[in-house]
């Protein structure tokens, strides 16, 4: 019942996100430049609430995504879907416990997740690559999420630790004991 | 661990500080100056009203203050005609917003009478920072379909890609994946112009015939070769020629006239007669 009433919260969470996404930070922007807050959600879900939450939400979040606003129908979704594999993997790894290796992940995921999609559009859209500009325009954005990120480590932590209790309870209990 | 807690506050209220400071810089343009002097009046100002208020005081210049009861009620006064006074004017935004909207669809109508068009909100816009694609409030019930072609004021925005009942898809020409078959209005040189992700304002015209005299403020439009555009809708004038060591490899850089920002209002041609 816990994990249900969870992950209808991370379901009304991602649309509150959305809505912010898509209408606050279209305006809100460092030289033009939006950040990509759907990266620090699903690597949240996959740090917190494990690989399974956080590939199954990142894929339906992702096709949601681009069903609604997308030009092809899939690549937000597996790329959305592997952010939240990565997030696992990285816990596994690495302490989340400190705000700088949780911003080291929050990068190289905005890096990952942009680095596909701009792929993915070069080779089936046939668009021309403009590899200084793409790095550039990376470079501004990793750089924005960076700074969201800073601003809400403290609720990450506090939330995160509640999904953790919910999701992965029984995995910690076996570890320890 | 308390002093920790302390710390990590200052840190998110200085980020976010920077953040906001990084965002108003980075998106004003020009008269920064008076923005900032702006800014250190904030701290200076209240400041100076209290010394000023201090001043007054020991110089015995506070007669101002002796009628408090009148100057209680001609407050109230002022503030009910006040907020009546709001009232009439948020009223009056509404109308006058509606009426630029009107216009502007009267307006949209004048220009392409040729076409037959339906007008259209723009509801979302790309949240990638690699394309630049609208959605806008007509789709399929609307008679909307594939291909149709949109227009602003200025001139051309882009195509339909997509369609649902009540909504359409439209790839504007400033996307990267768009690429406008176009002609130079003076010459009729026919060129192909191309979204860049440099610039959003800007398009990039190649394929220029070596014989072709561009010159700097010329207009393109498109020319109907391609089968969506229909020809002769304005997309922007040249803005620089930039010349390479081969003639064929050179190209140039093309002011949309579309400010695709602040672009709230299109019109989808139904029926462009191609």
């Amino acid at each position: 019942m816990r994990k249900v009433v969870a992950i209808l919260l991370l379901v009304l969470s991602f649309f509150i996100i959305y809505f912010i996404q898509s209408n606050f930070f279209t305006w809100f922007t460092i030289a033009g430049i939006q950040p990509n807050i759907f990266v620090i959600y699903i690597l949240f879900i996959g740090l917190f609430a494990g690989k399974k939450i956080g590939i199954i939400l990142g894929v339906i979040f992702g096709f949601y995504i681009d069903l609604v606003i997308g030009r092809q129908i899939g690549i937000s979704g597996i790329m959305l879907g592997l952010i939240g594999l990565i997030g696992e993997i990285l816990d596994k790894n690495f302490s989340k416990e400190s705000r700088f290796t949780i911003m080291l992940m929050m990068a190289t995921c905005t890096v990952i997740y942009e680095l596909g999609c701009y792929l993915f559009n070069v080779v089936t859209l046939d668009v021309n690559l403009e590899i200084i500009s793409f790095i550039k325009i990376l470079i501004l954005e990793t750089i924005y999420n960076l700074i969201i990120t800073i601003i809400i480590y403290p609720l990450m932590q506090n939330l995160g630790h509640l999904l953790e209790e919910t999701f992965k309870a029984k995995k910690i209990l076996t570890r320890y004991f | 661990m308390y002093k920790n807690k302390k710390k990590g506050i200052i840190g998110i209220v200085i980020t976010i500080l920077i953040l906001i400071l990084l965002v108003i810089f980075t998106n004003t343009n020009g008269n920064q100056m008076s923005y900032i002097e702006n800014i250190c009046n904030v701290f200076v100002m209240p400041i100076q009203n209290g010394i000023t208020y201090l001043k007054n005081k020991i110089s015995g210049n506070d007669s101002f203050f002796a009628d408090m009861d009148s100057l209680k009620q001609e407050n109230d006064e002022l503030r009910k005609k006040n907020s009546e006074l709001e009232q009439s004017l948020r009223e009056l935004e509404i109308i006058k917003a509606e009426n630029e909207t009107l216009k502007e669809y009267v307006n949209l109508k004048d220009k392409y009478k040729d076409y037959t068009t339906l007008p259209a909100d723009i509801i979302n816009r790309d949240i990638s920072n690699y394309s630049s694609t609208v959605v806008i409030n007509v789709g399929s019930k609307d008679g909307i379909e594939k291909n149709m072609t949109v227009i602003a004021d200025n001139g051309l925005v882009g195509h339909i890609i997509s369609v649902t009942d009540n909504t359409a898809q439209v790839q504007t020409i400033v996307d990267t994946a768009s690429a406008v078959t176009s002609k130079i209005s003076t010459t009729e040189d026919t060129i192909v112009v191309q979204g860049t992700l440099d610039d959003k304002t800007k398009l990039k015209a190649t394929f220029i015939p070596t014989d072709a005299v561009v010159l700097q403020g010329d207009s393109v439009e498109t020319s109907g070769i391609g089968g969506i555009y229909p020809k002769g809708i304005h997309i922007g004038t040249i803005e620089e020629v930039i010349n390479t060591n081969n003639p064929t490899d050179r190209y140039a850089m093309v002011k949309a006239a579309v400010d695709f920002t602040k672009l709230n209002t299109v019109l989808v041609i139904t029926n462009s007669g191609k």
